[in-house]
């Protein structure tokens, strides 16, 4: 894989913990790569698996979800998501998408050491196996939406309106 | 296949947002172009004005943005700077003032996560802010206006615990003019501070501080105080809390330390409304097991033991059970500071790895006390560290080395043994002292107390009932330890003291109070708001397949509600607002995705993740040529 490649890497960090250790890195001072981007969420138990799949989709080369851990403040959320994580990366890998782009860790709210190691680490687990199939992700996003629509009597799945964001 | 974002629902009018970047005084803008970022969104569809400003937090930088709102008529603004953690909520009040919806505002963060941490990539650093920013202008055009939740409040505290963090907190409420129920489990006002002689740094009595505390709380007309008692149900959110208080009257064996309350006549359920509750159920000593640094033999005592026997004792001889003491010796971190594979797990497997801060300074206070009431025992310190960080307790630890006390310092993989005494001597304790640069010390003792720390007590079913979190030491955990100290994330509920953790007096008081003011602010408004970021189930797209039911953790916080949809009967889902905490563990099992997060929805996060990989399209930035490497 060429060397210039520049995966697109998204960090989801928790507003409780993990946002404000990425924010202790900048604080400090210390560099990790540009074409890491952190997103501030609540928590990442609101995610339904679509949403990760239509990132890859959409070109982003690897997610990393920088959960609380066991200091979640809200109850049983964690578990939770490692569990639809989990489940989550069977169908990466039964798919054909590499599991590598996808990483569950917990970031404390002075993690710095640990934060850089993680987006470093992905980083140059990206820059190995080169950007994403999206054309694999998109299947693997519509494989996601009609299984969470059968048995439901749903009318067919609603695509949503290709609207250019920017135009 | 899906390549863009769904178009917004409802969108009220045509976006007209308002980009505004900050150059931090060049904090920013020594790394990040912000010029070349400003003229990059002049171009995009729906931005009407990008700007930049040396500080947009000034006052002449949040006037620019309600100016724009007015002039420009923005409806949607973004400001590009610090961490939210710092100026999110200036910018919403500012955008507030400008007369727009607090959260049609997107705040992003370019300096923390940008300028700080990409310094010497000044090109990626200006690419990402521009990302960054489109992300924001994205997720914008999919926000509505958002109202904070507004409930109505009963102004009724209820305190859990009568320690003196409780009984802190209770008077301090009550001084404020708000009503508290104090609910006690025992038989007796004080904890475990009751049990205490002179407490440190001060020597005051112990039980002079309970008598105040305690008088101060039964004597006022706004407490009421229920003793043998405990919280035996619990619904309903901030200012709208549902109690009922088990009062169970049970024997005791022997006077309970502390100030004694009235005993219960009879077993009852009291039911009452409070508006925010303080937990300040305290903590337990770590018991040692058996066998234990010698734990269970005679002359093995723990330092609160050690205390007790020791209150009123004034003069003449040490003994400890019918033999004079010539030797005694205080081990350090007894409970605490454990190590994996060095000292066996707790019952739930794990070790106790933090510290729990009072006892060193406790120890030496003890230490130092034996020296002066009986000059000629021996005293020996065993320690890994000392940890007298406190206003005035390094005196104890100055003091207790110039009173003549032995330190013998160990290495926490290595905690000393201890074994059977020689000529004459109970125990002995083997110790590799550091101190001496790990030379081997047998040391002859009549009596070793152990140093115990601080166990969380076993609050299991309180902690089920409020859904309180806890964290990895197993305390209960705050929302943030330094911007929200005393809140955990059930709005309304406050911790005071060390059912949160490790803490001398000084600081439980000090939580309590700080506990005590967090909930008179709460209480002191005629309503209750709350951020609008709960979720919210959009009733025409909601099937009622219930599969959100099972993933709410909090009871009460979707509620099912009958329904018809294609002739049959559903239960659909709606959201009660109050007990909502906003984790969206419902949002990501909805098929028709009726279900969202205000503030936070998934179609946001699509929006968010398009801008993000595309940037601006057609835009690649270069960044500043001459960027400082450091600051």
């Amino acid at each position: 894989m060429a060397s210039s490649f520049e995966p697109k890497i998204l960090v989801l960090a928790t507003v409780a913990c993990a946002y404000p250790g990425a924010d202790a890195v900048g604080k400090a001072h210390l560099e990790y790569p540009a074409n890491i981007s952190v997103f501030r969420v609540p928590s990442p138990v609101l995610f339904p698996e679509d949403f990760y799949l239509r990132s890859y989709a959409r070109g982003v080369d690897g997610i990393i979800i920088a959960a609380c851990g066991s200091d979640c403040p809200y109850h049983n959320a964690y578990p939770k998501l490692a569990a639809r994580i989990d489940a989550l990366v069977k169908k990466m890998k039964t798919g054909g998408l590499e599991i590598e782009r996808m990483r569950i860790t917990a970031i404390c709210t002075v993690c710095i050491k640990a934060f850089l190691k993680e987006v470093n680490e992905m980083d140059q687990r990206l820059r190995k196996i080169g950007p994403v199939n999206r054309d694999t992700a998109a299947k693997l996003w519509e494989d996601s939406r009609r299984g969470m629509c059968a048995g439901l009597n749903l009318p067919a799945i609603r695509r949503p309106e290709p609207v250019p964001v920017f135009a | 296949m899906i390549k863009e974002t769904a178009q917004p629902q409802a969108a009220s009018e045509e976006p007209r947002i308002g980009v505004y970047i900050c150059r931090c005084g060049g904090n920013i803008s020594d790394v990040v172009d912000v010029e070349a970022v400003a003229t990059a969104m002049q171009g995009v569809a729906g931005v009407v004005a990008a700007k930049v400003n040396t500080f947009m937090c000034s006052d002449p930088g949040q006037a620019l943005i309600a100016e724009d709102i007015r002039n420009e008529r923005l409806n949607r603004v973004v400001v590009a700077s610090c961490s939210p953690f710092l100026h999110e909520l200036t910018f919403r009040t500012a955008v507030n003032r400008g007369g727009l919806n607090p959260y049609l505002y997107e705040h992003v963060n370019i300096r923390e996560q940008g300028s700080w941490a990409h310094h010497s990539d000044p090109a990626g650093a200006t690419s990402k802010a521009l990302r960054m920013i489109s992300a924001a202008v994205g997720k914008l055009r999919h926000a509505e206006p958002l109202d904070r939740i507004r409930l109505s409040n009963n102004r009724q505290a209820l305190v859990l615990g009568g320690g003196i963090a409780g009984l802190k907190a209770a008077a301090e409420l009550a001084g404020k003019g708000i009503p508290v129920i104090l609910v006690e489990s025992s038989s007796s006002l004080g904890g475990r501070v009751a049990s205490l002689n002179e407490v440190y740094p001060t020597e005051t009595d112990a039980s002079d501080l309970v008598k105040k505390l305690a008088a101060q709380v039964m004597n006022h007309p706004l407490v009421r105080v229920y003793s043998q008692a405990r919280l035996a149900a619990l619904s309903g959110f901030l200012g709208n809390f549902d109690i009922t208080i088990a009062v169970e009257p049970k024997a005791e064996a022997g006077p309970a330390p502390g100030v004694p309350l009235p005993k219960p006549a009879k077993a009852e359920e009291v039911r009452a409304a409070v508006g925010a509750v303080i937990i300040a159920t305290g903590f337990d000593p770590y018991a040692p097991r058996d066998g234990e640094f010698g734990h269970g033999g005679p002359q093995v005592t723990t330092l609160p033991e050690f205390i007790r026997e020791l209150r009123g004792r004034r003069n003449g001889e040490l003994q400890w059970n019918g033999r004079p003491v010539r030797s005694v010796g205080f081990l350090h971190c007894v409970g605490s500071r454990q190590i994996e594979g060095v000292h066996a797990p707790q019952a739930d497997g794990k070790v106790n790895d933090y510290c729990s801060r009072t006892c060193c300074t406790a120890i030496l206070q003890q230490a130092l006390d034996v020296k002066r009431r009986f000059p000629q025992v021996n005293v020996y310190d065993f320690h890994q560290d000392i940890r007298t960080y406190g206003r005035g307790h390094e005196d104890y630890y100055r003091n207790a080395s110039t009173a003549g006390v032995v330190f013998l310092r160990y290495h926490g993989d290595e905690p000393p043994a201890v074994g059977p005494g020689t000529n004459g001597a109970s125990l002995t304790v083997r110790v590799k002292d550091w101190l001496t640069f790990g030379e081997e010390v047998d040391v002859p003792l009549d009596l070793l107390v152990l140093g115990v720390g601080m166990m969380p007590r076993n609050i299991r079913d309180l902690i089920e009932l409020m859904k309180l979190p806890v964290g990895a030491d197993r305390f209960l955990q705050e929302v943030h330890p330094k911007l929200r100290p005393v809140e955990v994330s059930v709005n309304g509920v406050l911790l005071a003291g060390t059912a949160q953790g490790p803490m001398n007096i000084e600081e439980t008081l000090a939580a309590a109070s700080a506990a005590a003011s967090k909930a008179s602010i709460l209480l002191g408004r005629e309503s209750v708001e709350l951020d609008p970021f709960v979720a919210e189930v959009d009733a025409d797209q909601c099937i009622g397949c219930e599969r959100c039911f099972p993933e709410c953790a909090y009871t009460g916080a979707l509620v099912a509600e009958a329904a018809t949809v294609n002739g049959q009967a559903v239960k659909k889902a709606r959201v009660n607002p109050g007990l909502c905490v906003g984790c969206g563990a419902c949002v990501a099992v909805c098929p028709t995705r009726a279900i969202d997060l205000k503030g936070w929805t998934l179609s946001q996060f699509d929006a968010m993740v398009d801008g993000l990989v595309a940037g601006v399209p057609g835009v690649e930035l270069k960044g500043r040529e001459h960027a400082r490497q450091t600051h």
